[in-house]
């Protein structure tokens, strides 16, 4: 569901970044051998950071970046090959004998009581099971409602994808509509439906000083009052949610599972298969995008595992498209509402914000106003807006995108309110040095030095203009100690490397491999790494950019212990000690020894050497900073808004494989734009019905859309090593409004920043200009 | 992939459903992502043409060949296009990724000397959501170069 622990303390930690956090010191002094470090903890997918305390002696430690031989290369993908051969199989692509193919049926309508009749369903020639998805604990007396559009009411497991859908179409359904809220609006008219059983305001915090903020804003030289309006926005993971569960009968089953999480999944499945954990292996090969949307098993999973119970058949439910909208998951959307005051030489002064988070019947996130910005009072209110939709679920940086777009928009607002330089207004109210110089060096590689018009629009009469806007963001990004990885050196000179972990784009099987082969001294390809597996060892869920900072350190630590091993062991037998030998290109010197490795594993025993490591806290960092500028094109006269170019520097402490790197700030940019310029999802007011649950309709980002991308590693920071996968998709859209009212001069304020918005923007101004003529007494 | 498949299905079947559901082996390399004709993730090649094998019926590939990215590659080495890819971490999750091979394969095909522009709109039927597409079209004007379409 939508992470509602750790958000719900969002309004009650005051972390001016808006990250959520335990407070600047340890909670105690640390026991006799022992250190606090700070670290991020992630509760489905939403990060909070804390306190913890772990072994104050050194492990190993991270070679120079300039000694570094297969480490912070430019590492093509070692599961490159199959995927460009559509050899890599995803469980989306798992056939296995007997195989049947469910489906879920979706209730059409935002609120509604249930009635099936089954029986036709399951008289249809090669349909195995149709079953009702009416919760267990309902008395059989008390009449069945939905609470969401979509929520899945029957499902059922046919030999053919075709059949399944003939027999989705045979359930005699009957949905009585009941009132119900599915706009923010609604939720909160009088006498609306309720949504939830606790009613349609959930979660609602306070953060600062209402008083102080108020005298602030009254002292503000310059004040602007402003709503931004982000939409709901879908993941939109290629790959749909679900796995194949493959039980035939007897105590053991293998479950192959698209998600983020290896142990999320198995922690729930094995009790729906009717088994024990340990009867039961979860699978991650490949999984085709999860963004923050795939942990638990959720729904489709739990019934395909019931499903493959009842039948003792393999079972493959993945939710069909349209299906993905509707009950997979999203980003909540948002309502913000800002005054906020400047002093003429610059200050951010105060800022007062109303935020309504919609997240359906789940929490929404929101990282709250002020966001990252030194402000001199603030007082915000949070709340939760429940309607008749979808639960949000944690996507890509929860809350940060929304700050972001409001703060961003709300900094340049008072920018231009004072007259100043946007950039230069920027950097005089940043706290850190590190997002000053990051925003320097995107205004250098932007072209802001040669930009005509800074402080404000090009005022000229050419039909196409350009502007260009910033922002910035920031992440946790640490490591905990979540994982545990095995190494194993065999005498045939074969190394391989276990972890649970699973890749889910990022890249994670490729540096867990080039981490080891730096270690021995060997080339990346002489290294198996095997993940995505519950019979290897625990590992966290890749959820708030936390998998490399976890799995990094343990996967160094066990290939450290077995480096030792092997020289510990063949030291007496070359005539050397363990400490005059170095492992480098493949061979083994020093000492006047020099051979090759296979040659040097040769004399290990049958049993090769196996060892285990766990997360060392020296290896890893926490806390991250990213700047954004974005060059757009605005088309006065059809509306068109083009983004030229976007460059995004983001600092990672070790960045362990630089082109995998540069992919995940590419993607991080990408989706922001489309979240910025396309996405959004519609739902009619008066039907309830979602009218765009299709990817012609959902519009993302696609080649055409694509400008000249620029992604940096912010190469200054030394730290070891912290996830990057959130913090470049937090700022792009707030610098492309921007960007485009520096480009036109309209303020865009909500989301997506479409053509008709941008032509109504210009036809607002020129009508304001006129009236400002007239009122004048001008020409007319 | 040059050897012939003989298959069952109802008229209603889509290529894409015979090629991943019927044919043995399965031939799983082409996914099903909208099954609409939006995202182009499940391209083939139809007679040398790429098509949207989830908008073909099963039915009217009869007697036609079918090229999948399973069939691109010859005795496991792989096709510039793909090695291409690889290099230039041109995927991520790798879901879209067998569609795009096979759409700049066909578009490198017709003319190696494709410029970037002719590869965006080649690819525009092609959709990803992890945001590779720059380094797709890197590797589309490396993977061009070396089939010998020479600088542009």
């Amino acid at each position: 569901m939508s992470g509602r622990g750790a958000e719900g303390l969002a309004g009650a930690l005051g972390a001016a970044t808006g990250r959520l956090q335990d407070g600047d010191q340890p909670p105690r002094p640390p026991k006799p051998g022992k250190k606090w470090v700070k670290t991020t903890k992630v509760v489905d997918g939403h990060e909070r950071e804390e306190w913890i305390e772990v072994d104050a002696a050194g492990g190993p430690s991270w070679p120079e970046r300039s000694a570094m031989r297969v480490l912070h290369q430019r590492l093509p993908r070692v599961d490159g090959p199959e995927k460009v051969t559509g050899a890599a199989r995803y469980p989306h692509d798992v056939r296995l004998p007997g195989m049947l193919f469910a489906r879920l049926l979706l209730c059409p309508h935002p609120c509604a009581k249930v009635e099936l009749d089954l029986e036709a369903a399951r008289k249809l020639r090669g349909v195995h099971a149709v079953r009702s998805l009416r919760p267990s604990d309902l008395p059989a007396d008390e009449d069945w409602i939905t609470r969401y559009l979509g929520q899945p009411v029957a499902a059922v497991a046919a030999e053919t994808p075709e059949l399944a859908e003939d027999a989705l179409r045979a359930i005699a359904a009957r949905f009585d509509e009941r009132p119900f809220a599915v706009t923010r609006e609604q939720a909160l008219a009088p006498n609306a439906p309720q949504v939830r059983s606790d009613g349609n305001l959930g979660r609602r915090n306070e953060r600062g000083d209402r008083e102080a903020a108020e005298k602030a804003l009254a002292a503000a030289d310059r004040v602007i009052e402003a709503t931004y309006v982000l939409p709901v926005q879908h993941h939109l993971c290629l790959e749909p949610h679900g796995l194949v569960a493959d039980y035939r009968g007897g105590e053991e089953a293998t479950v192959y599972a698209s998600t983020q999480g290896t142990f999320a999944v198995h922690g729930e499945v094995p009790r729906h298969l009717g088994l024990q954990a340990g009867q039961v292996t979860t699978l991650v090969p490949h999984m085709g995008g999860g963004f923050g949307s795939k942990f638990g098993p959720g729904v489709e999973g739990v019934t395909a595992c019931e499903l493959a119970r009842e039948l003792k058949r393999p079972v493959h439910l993945l939710l069909a498209r349209a299906d993905e909208f509707l009950t997979a998951g999203n980003r909540s959307g948002c309502v913000q509402t800002v005054r906020a005051g400047a002093t003429k030489d610059g200050k951010l002064a105060a800022l007062i914000a109303t935020i309504d988070r919609l997240g359906g019947i789940g929490g929404g996130s929101h990282a709250g106003l002020p966001y990252i910005y030194t402000c001199g009072a603030s007082f915000s209110e949070i709340r939760s807006v429940h309607t008749n939709t979808d639960g949000s679920r944690a996507f890509r940086a929860p809350g940060h995108p929304q700050a972001s777009f409001a703060m961003e928009s709300v900094m340049d607002e008072l920018a231009c309110a004072i007259g100043m330089d946007r950039l230069a207004f920027r950097l005089a109210n940043l706290g850190d040095d590190v997002w000053k110089r990051q925003l320097e060096r995107v205004a250098r590689e932007i072209g802001w030095e040669g930009h005509r018009h800074k402080a404000g629009p090009d005022l000229s009469d050419a039909p196409v203009k350009e502007g260009i806007g910033f922002g910035v963001s920031t992440w946790g990004g640490g490591g905990r100690p979540e994982c545990e990885v095995e190494v194993r050196i065999a005498r045939d000179g074969g190394v391989s490397v276990f972890s649970g972990s699973q890749d889910l784009g990022t890249g994670t099987r490729t540096y867990v491999a080039a981490i080891v082969a730096e270690e021995f001294g060997l080339a990346l390809g002489d290294v198996t790494a095997r993940i995505g597996s519950s019979a290897y060892g625990r590992a966290n869920g890749s959820g708030g950019s936390t998998t490399a900072a976890s799995l990094a350190p343990a996967v160094k630590d066990a290939a450290h212990k077995a480096r030792e091993a092997l020289l510990e062991r063949l030291a007496p037998e070359l005539g050397v000690r363990p400490d005059q030998l170095a492992l480098a290109d493949g061979r083994i010197t020093g000492g006047g020894v020099n051979i090759g490795w296979k040659e040097a594993c040769a004399r290990l025993g049958a049993d090769g050497i196996t060892t285990h490591g766990t997360w060392q806290a020296e290896l890893a960092g926490n806390g991250v900073h990213g700047a954004l500028a974005a060059r757009v094109q605005v088309d006065t006269l059809t509306g068109e808004i083009a983004v030229v170019k976007m460059v995004c520097v983001q600092d990672c402490g070790l960045a362990l494989n630089v082109l995998a790197a540069e992919s995940q700030i590419n993607g991080g940019m990408i989706q922001a734009m489309s979240y910025g310029l396309f996405e959004e999802r519609v739902i009619d007011p008066d039907l309830g019905l979602m009218l765009n649950a299709n990817l012609d309709d959902y519009k993302i980002a696609g080649c055409r859309e694509m400008p000249e991308m620029l992604p940096l590693i912010d190469e200054e920071d030394r730290r070891g090593v912290i996830g990057l996968g959130e913090p470049p998709a937090i700022a792009g859209h707030g610098a492309i409004a921007n960007a485009i009212h520096n480009a036109c001069g309209v303020r865009l304020r909500e989301m997506p920043m479409t053509a008709d918005k941008l032509l109504m923007g210009l036809e607002a101004l020129r009508a304001g200009a006129r009236g400002a003529r007239e009122g004048a007494g001008g020409r007319g | 992939n040059g050897a012939k498949q003989k298959v069952k299905v109802e008229p209603r079947t889509t290529l894409l459903n015979a090629l991943r559901n019927h044919c043995e082996p399965p031939l799983t390399g082409a996914k099903l992502v909208c099954d609409h004709g939006s995202c182009g993730a499940c391209t083939v090649l139809l007679d040398g043409r790429p098509v949207y094998a989830c908008m073909q019926l099963a039915a009217n590939a009869a007697g036609r060949e079918v090229t999948t990215v399973e069939g691109l590659a010859k005795g496991g080495e792989l096709t510039p296009v793909q090695q291409a890819f690889v290099e230039h971490d041109a995927l991520m999750c790798g879901f879209c990724t067998p569609g795009f091979v096979v759409s700049v394969s066909a578009c490198l095909k017709e003319k190696p000397s494709a410029t970037l522009d002719e590869i965006k709109t080649a690819c525009s039927g092609n959709l990803c959501r992890c945001g590779t597409y720059p380094k797709i079209f890197e590797a589309a004007l490396a993977a061009g170069k070396k089939l010998g379409g020479g600088p542009r």
